[in-house]
């Protein structure tokens, strides 16, 4: 049971989970920094992506790069959707009126998904083949390895973006210090609405790549949500690298513990793990600060 | 206060003991005073999270699993020890309060944010283990046949007579959340939500009124459990996932939180919102209630009660007015009084 084809089939399986719980914790956490609130609507940033390549691949059986380009289209829109009904006029609020709003549009979002698209769960056909391919002697899933690849690309893209572009520049100042971003002549609002717009369609390439390996359903999204609230935490609340690699660490946590465990508590042991981390070191593997700013 | 006003006040409470009392004969249905009958228990799990979050300024996500530690304390004890309802009464609080301790001591050094993904993770925990633990919480079968409280001659087995237990409990709950709320402690806890750092400077102990509301709310919450378990004589794992915690906060933001009025006229609206939209279909009724939540939290940021005061003043002002109006003597210091809504 623990030679070395089996467990390297589970560390892939693992990572390629891992690296959607990735996107999704890199969704939340990009808010988290920009703005400060907890996005409780973040499963549904991937739930909303699900359906829609579902419905242009499996109803309107458009071709593979078409249907993901106008799903991330409609992504774009969708941030910025949200931006302005679910963040904008709460801004300046307590962190908690924006929770809560977030928790009503997930709620609004699943059930609308669910009134209009039925509650039997969709399975999308990948972009490459669903038979196992064999990388020296081990068994994987092409999608799994499409999913690992197009984490790596984003790993590449963010830090471009982030530390080469000036816009990469003014988000990373906006979400530092709002005022003084202001100050410096930084179109803040513009920023953050950049920002929403670029979480929600972190959570369509998620949407995209899990679709073929999970079931879409109207209530997928809660519990991607929760493990991404996990890999957070893990990788330190607000931590662009720490989102990533707790993703990678939950995802192949999970795996080995549901194989070599309880497969019925599967879902327990990222949560112990979540706390855990938060007795032993609360700032996660790369958060820096821990007490709220005075 | 003059004589007038407290004779208005006390025909006030007057009239409220009269309709509470005369509740259950005006009903009548068996069904919808067994609705009533959990608006009061959401109500005092509310109260409860009201504590923590209303007063304290802290967010708690695990509500639910200590009313759902709350209620398996009382079945347990209940059904495999033959213990009373009066004996589950006296333990099943305290046993949800130590669980709120054994969480708040590692977690609340943190920030809040922290802290509400730390309960988070708890809920789950705790939702998980009832429904896998099979041999110990039932699952999601649960466990049937719980006795129903007896007090000397009086058994209150039907709706109508737990209606009357859970109201005096609730009142009792409610009138003790007052106390706390204007006490030395209240006045902490109002620090800690004001400026956690001020407070801390100014001589609070911060850490410890913290585990104090964590501790206080997580009893409130297992104290509804226990109402719970006796009221419908039946527990399982169903009745306490995470969505129920979720629940509670939108019950207390919507009513107002900080409020105790607030508290329970949220949880009794939102258990009765679904019911009247039954007819809706399941999906419909939900996806309306996500909507309004997000409107209420845009356009009404005090709660539902937050709302009323602000009607309330405008309409004070309004008087103000046309009063001063009729006896002819308008300052302009008097245009705009009050203004806002805090």
């Amino acid at each position: 049971m623990f030679d070395f084809t089996t467990l390297a089939q589970f560390l892939v399986a693992g990572l390629a989970m891992g690296s959607v719980y990735a996107f999704v914790a890199l969704s939340f956490a990009l808010l988290y920094n920009a703005v400060g609130i907890l996005n409780f609507c973040v499963g549904e940033f991937v739930m909303v992506p699900g359906f829609i390549v579902a419905i242009l691949l499996n109803s309107l059986h458009m071709p593979f790069l078409q249907a993901y380009l106008i799903t991330i289209g409609v992504m774009l829109v969708f941030g910025a959707i949200f931006h302005r009904t679910i963040y904008h006029p709460l801004r300046g609020r307590p962190f908690l009126s924006v929770l809560v709003s977030t928790i009503g549009a997930s709620l609004f979002l699943k059930n609308t998904a669910l009134l209009a698209f039925g509650a039997d769960p969709r399975v999308t056909p990948g972009i490459v083949a669903q038979k196992s391919v064999g990388l020296f002697g081990v068994f994987v899933a092409p999608q799994y390895l499409v999913i690992l690849a197009t984490l790596l690309v984003l790993v590449v893209f963010q830090y471009v973006v982030f530390e080469k572009t000036l816009l990469g520049k003014k988000m990373q100042a906006a979400a530092q210090d709002r005022d003084m971003a202001r100050l410096l002549g930084i179109p803040v609002d513009k920023i953050i609405l950049i920002t929403f717009i670029y979480s929600a369609v972190l959570g369509g390439i998620a949407g995209i790549l899990l679709a073929p390996v999970f079931y879409v359903t109207s209530d997928m999204g809660f519990r991607i949500a929760l493990k991404a609230f996990a890999s957070s935490i893990v990788g330190g609340l607000g931590s662009i690298p720490g989102a990533i690699v707790g993703g990678l660490f939950i995802g192949v946590v999970e795996l080995f513990c549901a194989a070599y465990i309880s497969a019925t508590y599967k879902d327990v042991f990222a949560f112990i793990i979540l706390i855990a981390v938060l007795l032993l070191r609360p700032q996660g593997f790369f958060g820096e600060k821990v007490a709220e700013k005075a | 206060m003059s004589l007038k006003k407290l004779s208005v006040k006390i025909s006030f409470y007057l009239a409220m003991a009269i309709v509470l009392a005369s509740l259950p004969s005006l009903i009548r249905s068996n069904y919808w005073i067994g609705t009533v009958n959990l608006a009061i228990i959401y109500s005092i799990a509310v109260l409860g999270l009201n504590i923590i979050l209303g007063l304290t300024g802290q967010l708690n996500i695990a509500q639910a699993a200590f009313w759902g530690i709350g209620a398996y304390t009382a079945a347990l004890l209940n059904t495999r020890l033959g213990w009373p309802f009066w004996a589950t009464f006296l333990v099943a609080p305290p046993t949800a309060a130590a669980f709120g301790v054994i969480l708040g001591f590692p977690t609340l050094k943190l920030s809040g944010r922290y802290l509400a993904l730390a309960t988070l993770g708890f809920g789950i925990i705790i939702s998980l283990i009832a429904h896998n633990w099979k041999e110990f919480t039932g699952g999601v079968d649960g466990i049937p046949g719980i006795t129903s409280p007896v007090l000397g001659p009086l058994k209150f087995s039907t709706n109508a007579s737990f209606y009357y237990l859970a109201l005096v409990c609730l009142i009792l709950l409610a009138l003790a959340q007052i106390k706390i709320k204007n006490s030395r402690m209240g006045r902490a806890f109002q620090a800690i939500k004001d400026n956690e750092l001020a407070a801390e400077l100014s001589g609070v102990n911060t850490f410890k009124y913290r585990v104090i509301a964590f501790a206080l709310c997580s009893a409130y919450g297992g104290m509804a459990g226990q109402l719970f378990a006796h009221g419908t004589k039946y527990v399982s794992a169903e009745t306490f996932f995470v969505d129920m915690s979720i629940l509670f906060i939108c019950m207390l933001m919507i009513g107002g939180a900080g409020s105790i009025a607030g508290s329970i006229i949220g949880a009794s609206l939102l258990t009765f919102i679904p019911e009247w939209l039954r007819f809706l279909q399941g999906p419909w009724a939900m996806a309306i209630f996500g909507l309004a939540i997000i409107i209420i939290m845009i356009f009404m940021p005090g709660g539902l009660v937050g709302l009323a005061s602000f009607i309330g003043s405008k309409i004070a002002m309004h008087l103000r007015r046309s009063i001063q109006a009729g006896t002819g003597r308008t300052t302009s210091r008097d245009v705009g009084v009050s203004k806002g809504t805090e």
